[in-house]
């Protein structure tokens, strides 16, 4: 069951996420409601890593 | 989607081979992130002569060396403070402080970053999901939202699954139970000891909980009694409702779950690696057929990390695989008990989770029960304290020679059972410590 999801396209979008939450903390300016808003998105991109992207190598996708 | 069944079937279905070589690779991230960042672990793994690029397979992982609450316990109190150098993050990354019960002695402070938060009610959701609960459900939660971290993850993973969690905080007993008849709660998750407790309480309340309330699942968590069959059937009974095992501890997270079917306890293989070891030589038990001492591993938790945490658990593989079609592996019996408790008396090992079973099968007899065993002389006693139901007391003789028999039978050993009124044994919230060694050198 687990091969029929498209992970590796979960994964690129999951990559793109954390680069953009990423991208926003650096041009923040230092608005605290922007940096702590966008860490705990990347808490959450960090789980869908856990869950979808991590498996993609051992999954030989 | 197989009827709706996982959280997340990318892990919880993968191949075992594969889940083994994620759990390999997750291993040496998390070893080589502690190396790096913790002057407890650097020193623990330098005295052993291992380093990161030394693990490259199960064995290698099997040489690394384990850690146990006392050596948590000896770190902490220190700079960074509280929580001393086992600490990977700096002291501003750290979100959440909570502490562990203290049954077994100073409780262990736990560091949480905000992300290590989220794992843990990840872990949760996983466990949730399996049993059933989905966004509409409104949940009751009986727990005293405090420094233990107890139920605070059902809550959170509550919450992400869409239901709806109404906190039973500071309420007492009876207020609680009015609750969520009120609000017509439909889950809630609490130990064993209270959902046993609660059913009690809500009786002497004049109400009978399988049709005045709403209850249908239940999640307990924090003492065996949910993989215990006599015990689940107690409180199954008492609440018309369905009650599933959850599994975890403050150091480790939530790394086992029963799902739907109630055949055992799934391990969170993708989160977490679990290997059981032989109680006396150490060495690894791959099959099921024996049990063993649990030694775990969070593969993800960042600010505290746990890696090759000696629990003193004990538990054992399950030759069976769970209908759920879950390639997570099944615990026979859930946690069978902790290898602190499994002890030897008059000469033969004795598992307190064995006496439960009995206790628990008779129904003449409350919920609550001790075991106290002393010595006489140089001869180990034991004592069993149950309460006997006010209206079986005629039955006294007959009860205590059927307890009896059923104890002989099952544990080897003879007790001296003690009949207490129905109601008089101390009662408690969080974990309850039935069984007390008595004996000089315990």
């Amino acid at each position: 069951m687990a091969q029929e999801y498209d992970i590796k396209a979960m994964a690129t979008k999951i990559k793109a996420l954390r680069r953009n939450a990423e991208a926003l903390k650096e041009i923040s300016g230092g608005i605290p409601a922007v940096i702590k808003n966008a860490d705990r998105i990347l808490a959450n991109v960090k789980m869908l890593e856990i869950d979808i992207s991590d498996a993609v190598k051992v999954m030989g996708k | 989607m197989k009827d709706n069944e996982y959280w997340n079937p990318v892990l919880e279905t993968m191949p075992q081979e594969k889940l083994q070589k994620l759990q390999l690779k997750k291993f040496k991230e998390i070893f080589t992130w502690a190396y790096e960042r913790s002057k407890f672990y650097r020193k623990l793994y330098k005295d052993a002569g291992i380093e990161p690029g030394d693990i490259r397979s199960f064995d290698d992982i099997r040489k690394v060396p384990k850690i146990e609450k006392s050596m948590l316990r000896g770190a902490q109190g220190k700079d960074p403070f509280p929580y001393g150098d086992i600490l990977c993050v700096p002291l501003d990354q750290v979100t959440a402080y909570h502490q562990t019960s203290g049954t077994t002695g100073q409780p262990v402070y736990q560091a949480d970053t905000w992300q290590d938060w989220e794992l843990s009610t990840e872990a949760y959701a996983y466990a949730l999901y399996a049993q059933g609960y989905r966004a509409g459900d409104r949940l009751f939660l009986p727990f005293g939202y405090n420094i233990f971290i107890a139920f605070w993850s059902y809550h959170y993973a509550a919450e992400k699954l869409g239901c709806e969690v109404v906190p039973g905080g500071v309420l007492d007993t009876s207020a609680r139970i009015l609750k969520m008849q009120e609000l017509r709660c439909v889950g809630m998750g609490a130990t064993p000891t209270y959902i046993l407790g609660m059913a009690d309480t809500a009786r002497k309340m004049g109400l009978n909980p399988p049709k005045d309330l709403f209850i249908r699942k239940i999640t307990v968590a924090g003492e065996p009694g949910g993989s215990i069959p006599a015990t689940r059937k107690r409180m199954e009974d008492a609440w018309g409702a369905k009650v599933y095992d959850q599994v975890g501890s403050t150091e480790i997270g939530h790394w086992g779950y029963e799902c739907r079917r109630q055949a055992g306890l799934h391990v969170n293989e993708g989160l977490y690696l679990v290997e059981i070891e032989d109680i006396e030589t150490g060495k690894p038990i791959e099959g099921p057929g024996k049990r063993g001492k649990m030694v775990v591993t969070n593969l993800s938790r960042m600010a505290q990390p746990c890696i090759r945490f000696d629990v003193k658990d004990i538990i054992q593989w399950n030759a069976r695989t769970c209908d759920c079609g879950r390639t997570y592996r099944l615990l026979e019996g859930g946690v069978q008990g902790r290898a602190d408790d499994i002890t030897k008396v008059k000469g033969v090992l004795l598992s307190p989770a064995a006496i439960e079973e009995v206790v628990r099968n008779v129904p003449q007899l409350g919920d609550e029960y001790i075991v106290v065993v002393t010595k006489k002389g140089d001869i180990d006693d034991i004592t069993l304290k149950v309460e006997i139901k006010p209206e079986y007391k005629k039955d006294e003789a007959a009860i205590k020679a059927k307890l009896t028999d059923h104890l002989r039978i099952t544990t080897n050993l003879g007790y001296n059972i003690e009949f207490h009124e129905f109601g008089s044994l101390p009662r408690s919230q969080a974990k309850s410590r039935r069984f007390q060694d008595m004996r000089p050198h315990h």
